[in-house]
């Protein structure tokens, strides 16, 4: 009978079983990949990539496959969709088809580079701005507000203008390379701003005072306790900001401040403004679909992304 | 209150420095001396050495008195933004292009504000609905498409092709008839991106606790989204709206250009086209001013409006 | 067997939120009733149901993905269950009142204390602005806050913490409610506050006839101020009885194991006592009885593995869900 003072019977632990631990990363992932519209995006991102891939190794070792020839005349000029052209050709009968698929890697090479620059740039200078503090925190804050004082489009086009073609230690820049350049040199900000703002969060806590009290040098502490924990911002932050950046390259190469002579998708618009009033549509077209589509599935995978990797929005 | 606005006020002084500095950098640091382009082709040497006279390439950059640096930094402070590469004072230039560009984004900003506004809290009340998953589709489609996409498709149909709209601009068309096409197609296309992020913003503030509390109370839905929610939603609706009206003065860029309008930002690409350094760089200055002024403005908006500010 | 001073029934309520994981059922078959002018307790760990029950008898469980799948909940005559919205916001801040963890989120923060407390008393008993005010100040005094006719003015933030909390059951008891559900309304508060609220929810409800739904996971708390208590464990509820005699006597093992690792004055061993192993996930109820993994008594027994035990009363008005309770086996139905 039970009443009060009764004993503990010692097999109960026998049938008790720690739950296996699971890491925010993973179960951020594994979430992420049940949802089958993220597994669909992430499937057209990697075709991009691939695509943009393969083009650029086509083009350094000279494989000479078909669609990668964008500069091989396929039909008279100007004409439309057909059997031989899915996208019609140009002015000078080049296929267009074959243009869009070059500037996926126009595209895709400043995105990246644009990433790159702005990562490396953003995540250092806020992770040491949010852990330091003093002197260190007033000057990198200086810079960032500095920078964000100037409207993005016009700070990038300052940028990409004024390194056009410009020669830096012996080295003259392509005018691609300014154009992710000059990108990713302005767009290091809001990341900047937001390690800053997890890092000062993070520093308070106890886990950072546990690592400081064994004598842990302050780089290891940024670099293997810190910055893994905030590092879902930086995925979330690139995957947004890739979109943006290749939107700014088609501007940027709208306005001339790209490459003249490779096909770009910006380029392909600034072609269509002229050829409209022909009734040329089909360039337009294409370089449109294709900005959308990568675009669109850039967009929704971020924001699954966001979604998955965000601690508050987990059940239970 | 007092006490915030004047250090605001003080922490100016170091972002407008560091605009000047970083212009300076940019444009006569980097971009180097530029007397060549000044001069044009066949310049001879003496004109060279005029012009480097007249503009001071031949001073030290940093370190004298009468260096490059303080001079860009004195004319700056002055409004003296010499001449454009064609010899016209860009001051003039400026001047010439205000009322084309605002008469262009005024009527967008409002436009966009009002909009985005409404369909985001029409939106929210009906959150988990089929309007609400269709809005949000349509945003992000809207989002992904090119800016210029927007403007080449909406200027082809509505203007050239089925003739609503003048294509371009021309002198003798009165205000509202060459702004109204540019005007539709800059709301539409900001639309997408704002209405998320105001619909973000207000599911946000629905989930907070002191909504639960309302309910409690006994309010219905309307009076808890319009009243409770509202309120607070707008504080950070507010901040992004003021920031967002320096870059009225800039002009649509793209929008101007495609349909002609003579305003600031048709200057501006103008400009990037003809690597005219002046004018691009007393844009940027003008701007990134008018930016630190309603950043100003915006945080005294904010300590208003948000009572743990100006009484925490 | 509704009794006269019976205010609330709660009958086999049931709310389960429909999660793309998979449905949890975080309230199953619970049953109690509150009486009038008494403190009835609902005490529990984190995670068993008690506040989405609170949540549920005032029907604010989330919506799209919370829905109340069965029972009833008997107040004034009526099934609370059944009324159309517009009559049970009627109720909500009138009839019932609610108070919830944390003060300083609970209040809207771009709002002063005296709007949100008027905009009750306006909706309900549709009083003039200025009334309304008087109203305000008078029931700011009946918490206790000092020159009630300043703080009206104040906006949360400007106060401390038990202060708001004194804002929000003052917002609370401004119409006047017959019963008024605590949600751990201390939990988030220093000792030492704690005691004064507690104190002032007393008084006002000998002032004012008022029961109290008090939610808590704090034994102490309960002992102290609740009459009747309902003691839930993962989704149901385990036990149900009057506070003296659970604490005298309790009948069910996780009871038994709640009160055992308290630590009392006097004590000699070597270790507190903790009943073993953890809650389980709602996503991953246990079969059969869901305390059995932990019992010391069932966890080896056939039928506890297999078999849920049903909440049963018991002679002495007393109730538990226990296969090896005394008395729970009788002949009579459930019940």
């Amino acid at each position: 009978m039970l009443t009060r003072g009764f004993h503990l019977a010692d097999n109960t632990q026998t049938e008790f079983k720690p739950p296996k631990g699971v890491s925010l990363w993973q179960d951020g992932f594994r979430r992420l990949f049940r949802r089958p519209i993220a597994v669909i995006c992430f499937a057209v991102i990697i075709f991009y990539f691939a695509l943009a891939a393969f083009i650029y190794l086509a083009e350094i070792f000279h494989w000479q496959i078909g669609f990668t020839l964008w500069s091989q005349a396929t039909g008279p000029s100007y004409q439309p969709p057909c059997r031989e052209n899915i996208f019609g050709t140009d002015i000078f009968g080049f296929s267009v088809f074959r243009r869009m698929l070059y500037g996926a890697k126009t595209s895709i090479t400043v995105a990246l580079c644009a990433s790159i620059i702005s990562i490396g740039i953003g995540v250092p200078l806020g992770a040491v701005a949010g852990y330091f503090r003093g002197i260190v925190d007033e000057i990198i804050v200086w810079a960032y507000s500095t920078l964000s004082s100037i409207p993005y489009i016009l700070l990038i086009m300052a940028f990409a203008v004024v390194l056009h073609d410009k020669t830096i230690a012996g080295f003259k820049l392509s005018g691609i390379t300014s154009v992710y350049l000059a990108i990713g040199l302005t767009s290091w900000v809001d990341l900047c701003r937001l390690i800053r703002g997890e890092t000062i969060k993070h520093k308070e806590r106890e886990y950072i005072l546990a690592a400081q009290s064994y004598g842990c040098t302050n780089s290891r502490i940024i670099f293997k306790h810190l910055l893994p924990n905030v590092f879902h911002i930086v995925i979330i932050i690139f995957s947004l900001q890739f979109v943006s950046f290749i939107h700014a390259e088609i501007i940027l190469s709208f306005l001339g401040l790209g490459e003249a002579d490779k096909p770009s998708w910006g380029a392909m618009i600034n072609d269509a403004r002229i050829e409209l009033a022909r009734g040329v549509w089909w360039q337009m077209v294409a370089a449109t679909v294709a900005v959308f589509v990568i675009s669109l599935a850039l967009n929704v995978f971020g924001d699954a992304l966001r979604d998955s990797l965000d601690p508050k929005l987990r059940v239970r | 209150m007092a006490a915030y606005i004047i250090r605001r006020l003080l922490y100016t002084i170091p972002i407008v420095f560091g605009v000047l500095l970083l212009t300076f950098i940019l444009f006569t640091v980097v971009g180097g001396d530029i007397s060549f382009e000044i001069a044009g082709k066949n310049a001879t040497p003496e004109t060279i050495r005029e012009i480097r006279e007249e503009y001071g390439f031949n001073k030290p950059l940093f370190l004298a008195w009468d260096s490059q640096f303080v001079r860009h930094f004195k004319d700056a402070l002055t409004f003296n933004f010499g001449r454009a590469l064609d010899r016209e004072p860009v001051l003039d230039k400026i001047k010439r292009g205000v009322i084309p560009s605002l008469s262009l984004t005024v009527p967008i900003f409002f436009g966009e504000v009002v909009i985005s506004v409404a369909i985001a809290l029409f939106v929210a009340f009906l959150r988990g609905t089929v309007w609400d998953i269709v809005a949000v589709v349509l945003c992000v489609a809207g989002m992904s498409i090119p800016y210029l996409s927007f403007i080449l498709f909406g200027q082809y149909f509505l203007a050239y092709k089925w003739g609503f709209f003048p294509v371009f601009f021309s002198p003798e068309l009165s205000i509202p008839q060459y702004v109204a096409l540019p005007v539709i197609i800059g709301i539409v296309t900001g639309l997408g991106s704002n209405v998320r992020f105001y619909r973000t913003v207000m599911l946000d503030e629905m989930r907070a606790d002191y909504v639960r509390t309302a309910f409690a109370k006994g309010l219905d839905a309307r009076r808890v989204l319009f009243r409770h929610v509202l309120k607070n939603a707008m504080i950070p609706i507010l901040t992004t709206i003021v920031l967002a009206i320096p870059f009225l003065f800039l002009g649509s860029l793209l929008l101007e250009r495609f349909f002609g309008i003579p305003g600031i930002g048709y200057l501006m690409v103008e400009a990037i086209g003809a690597r005219d350094y002046f004018v691009i760089n007393a844009m940027t200055y003008i701007s990134a001013i008018l930016f630190v002024i309603f950043n100003l403005i915006t945080d005294i908006c904010y300590a208003l409006v948000d009572p743990r500010i100006s009484l925490g | 067997m509704p009794e006269i001073d019976t205010l609330l029934s709660v009958e086999n309520l049931s709310t389960h939120f429909f999660t793309q994981q998979g449905v949890v059922r975080a309230v199953q078959d619970v049953s109690f009733s509150v009486k009038k002018s008494r403190t009835f307790a609902v005490v529990g760990e984190s995670g068993c149901g008690k506040s989405i029950t609170a949540l549920s008898i005032m029907r604010l469980v989330p919506e799209p993905q919370g829905k109340i799948v069965a029972g009833k909940i008997n107040f004034g005559g009526r099934n609370l269950l059944d009324l159309s919205k517009k009559r049970m916001r009627a109720i909500r801040g009138n009839r019932i009142a609610m108070i919830f963890q944390e003060p300083m989120t609970s209040l809207n923060p771009v709002f002063t204390v005296g709007y949100q407390i008027e905009e009750a008393i306006r909706l309900h008993q549709h009083k003039s602005k200025s009334d309304a005010r008087d109203l305000a100040i008078q029931a700011l005094q009946q918490v206790r806050i000092s020159d009630p006719k300043q703080r009206i003015k104040e906006y949360p933030h400007q106060m401390s913490g038990g202060m708001r909390q004194r804002v929000m059951i003052a917002m609370a008891i401004s119409c006047k409610p017959e019963l008024l559900i605590a949600d751990e309304p201390t939990t988030a508060l220093d000792v030492t506050i704690q005691a004064q609220i507690l104190d002032l929810l007393d008084q006002l409800q000998k002032q004012s006839q008022m029961s109290v739904l008090l939610i808590t996971h704090n034994l102490g708390i309960v002992a102290e101020r609740a009459q009747d208590v309902a003691v839930m464990y993962a989704s149901r509820i385990a036990e149900l009885s009057d506070c003296k005699s659970l604490f005298d006597n309790p009948l069910h093992p996780y009871t038994q194991g709640l009160l055992k690792s308290l630590p009392r004055l006097g004590f000699t061993g070597k270790r507190l006592y903790t009943i073993p192993g953890i809650v389980p996930e709602p996503l991953r109820f246990p079969a059969g009885c869901k305390f059995h993994p932990r019992c010391p008594v069932g966890c080896n027994d056939k039928r506890c593995q297999t078999v849920e035990p049903q909440l049963r009363s018991l002679d002495n008005g007393r109730a538990v869900a226990c296969w090896f309770a005394p008395g729970y086996e009788r002949p009579d139905n459930p019940k």
